[in-house]
């Protein structure tokens, strides 16, 4: 589990992350949402130790991150949104790096490769950068390990590589693992994240599950706008619109819908959901 | 308990992956120095001589020795950066980072790779072709390898005894010494592998720092940096350095000079003012490299 205390973060002068505190727990694939700016690549790199807080704690399992112990280490993986374009192929490239992960398993990682359409024997540094970031994620994967971080995993996919994405995230993940995702890509993950954290300037405006989100909130698909929608936007065939669930009912939650009325209405949302 | 600040077995798999990269990123590179350049040094002088004189003459020792010295500095200002210095890029420093191995195992690797391995493989290519140059040509006289080998065997040589005066030779310097001892102590500190060795530590060491602690221009700036640290020290020696200089300028007798300073008890010692001096150099620049990877973000 990793509990987040207090969490502060600045560039010089400027402010990023400010008291953020959230728990996140075992067996869960969270989503990180948030405008651009607001902190989100921060946060994770302040997760795996490539960073160092500045004022909080970050305690994964009793270890500090920044700590960068190897037994820390070796049981975490952060897949960057920029992944270097090594002089080996991808094949060579797991064997060398994967046994430093005690989990790593080299053939999940040439299935993976093979349900990602990507071939293990080219060179890295020949590859598309779709190609690669598919490596990485075959490799991420392959690492079996309880923290994982993906930053932005699905930037340059192509749209069968999304899918394929998605069908290996829920099949080669442990059980018990953390997973955090951060990514504009809503559409591209909305099967697969549950729970939901929306990071605002400083703030963290959302941790909740699909669940609870579809407790408090209605997604309403219809042609008729509903005046007191805390939310609406115009979608082929109607409207989307979302507004405070005093039924009980459950809807669809449509994480698009959900990002853009939360930014809407932050003081609103944090009220209800911090209850 | 898992053991977080050095394991053998970690440290085997890191040094191997280490390796391995750097093989991938300078490979090519050392062997283009190691074998190309005594190569085209021998074609060029060689075909140079041939084309003026008229007669095939191939590069002589000096030439071949200053060759050397040039590519030994080259591969030491390079190496660092094309194996280490994409650390401070954020997608090879983020992986490099988080990859689960110790910092002191990673420290280590760092070391040896820059200061032993890559040297000697440069070096021991670069001599083998330089040997085999030599044993196809008898013009360019004996190889590197062997007048270097020969230098060290043939030490005793440097030692006349001339009606009772025992000298020290240097090419055709001969500076008097007043006893044996304090001949042969030289001569032993003067064959002790470690006074160069420890110097080309301290060669290596500035430029894998700068390779690993400045972001941009890595070269430039290391020697940059290296200059004006040179010109910091000159001036904060520069009183004590004063007064030695003005009894130079002073006695105008040189003959004297060098004879004092081979016979003073500083000179007796120089091995070991030079290793100390080294190592203390040395240990700053592991410690800098040392807190570098330490505090190194991304």
């Amino acid at each position: 589990m990793i509990q987040i205390k207090d969490l502060g973060f600045s560039y010089g002068e400027k402010a990023v992350l400010k008291n953020i505190n959230m728990n996140l727990e075992e067996g869960r694939i969270y989503g990180l949402l948030g405008e651009n700016g607001v902190g989100k690549t921060t946060l994770l790199t302040l997760l795996c130790g490539l960073k160092k807080p500045q004022t909080g704690t970050i305690d994964v399992d009793g270890c500090k991150p920044y700590d960068r112990l190897p037994s820390f280490l070796s049981d975490q993986f952060y897949l960057s949104d920029e992944v270097p374009a090594v002089n080996m192929k991808a094949e060579d490239y797991a064997v060398t790096y994967g046994k430093f992960w005690e989990g790593f398993d080299l053939g999940k990682f040439n299935e993976i490769m093979e349900v990602l359409e990507n071939d293990p024997h080219q060179k890295m540094n020949k590859m598309s950068f779709g190609q690669l970031k598919k490596t990485y994620i075959a490799f991420a994967l392959a690492c079996n390990t309880k923290y994982l971080f993906m930053d932005e995993p699905t930037n340059g996919l192509d749209i069968p590589s999304k899918a394929q994405f998605r069908k290996a995230v829920t099949k080669y993940t442990r059980e018990d693992s953390v997973i955090l995702i951060s990514t504009h890509q809503v559409r591209d993950l909305e099967n697969i994240i549950d729970p939901i954290i929306i990071l605002d300037k400083q703030d963290v405006l959302m941790n909740a599950t699909i669940a609870e989100i579809s407790e408090k909130l209605y997604f309403d698909y219809t042609t008729e706008k509903v005046e007191d929608a805390l939310y609406s936007e115009m979608i082929p065939g109607g409207n989307i619109q979302v507004y405070l669930n005093q039924t009980e009912e459950e809807s669809k939650v449509n994480i698009e819908a959900l990002f853009n009325t939360v930014l809407k209405h932050k003081e609103l949302i944090k009220g209800i959901f911090n209850k | 308990m898992k053991n977080d600040i050095f394991n053998f077995r970690r440290f085997g798999k890191y040094f191997t992956s280490d390796l391995r990269t750097c093989v991938a990123n300078y490979a090519l590179s050392l062997l283009t120095m190691a074998v190309l350049t005594p190569i085209a040094t021998y074609a060029l002088i060689s075909g140079f001589a041939y084309l003026m004189g008229g007669s095939w003459e191939g590069p002589g020792v000096r030439t071949r020795a200053f060759i050397f010295f040039m590519m030994a500095v080259c591969l030491v200002v390079t190496m660092p950066v094309k194996c280490y210095g994409k650390l401070t890029e954020k997608q090879y420093g983020s992986f490099w980072l988080t990859l689960p191995a110790s910092r002191l195992e990673k420290f280590i690797s760092m070391i040896i790779i820059t200061c032993i391995i890559a040297p000697i493989a440069g070096f021991c290519i670069y001599l083998g072709i330089d040997a085999i140059i030599s044993a196809i040509d008898p013009t360019c006289g004996e190889g590197l390898m062997a007048t270097g080998i020969n230098y060290f065997r043939n030490a005793g040589e440097f030692i006349d005894e001339i009606g009772g005066e025992l000298t020290l030779n240097f090419g055709n310097e001969k500076i008097p010494v007043e006893d044996r001892t304090l001949s042969m102590d030289i001569l032993r500190q003067m064959n002790n592998p470690w006074l160069y060795i420890d110097d080309f530590f301290a060669m290596s060491l500035p430029f894998l720092l700068g390779a690993i602690y400045f972001k941009k221009g890595k070269t430039v700036k290391t020697f940059l940096a290296l200059a004006a640290i040179g010109t910091a020290a000159s001036a904060i020696m520069a009183p004590a350095m004063k007064e030695w200089a003005m009894r130079i300028v002073e006695s105008y007798d040189a003959d004297m000079l060098v004879y004092n300073m081979f016979n003073s008890g500083l000179f007796r010692h120089f091995a070991l003012i030079d290793t100390i001096s080294d190592t203390l150099v040395n240990l700053a620049i592991l410690t800098g490299i040392w807190f570098r990877i330490k505090t190194l973000k991304h």
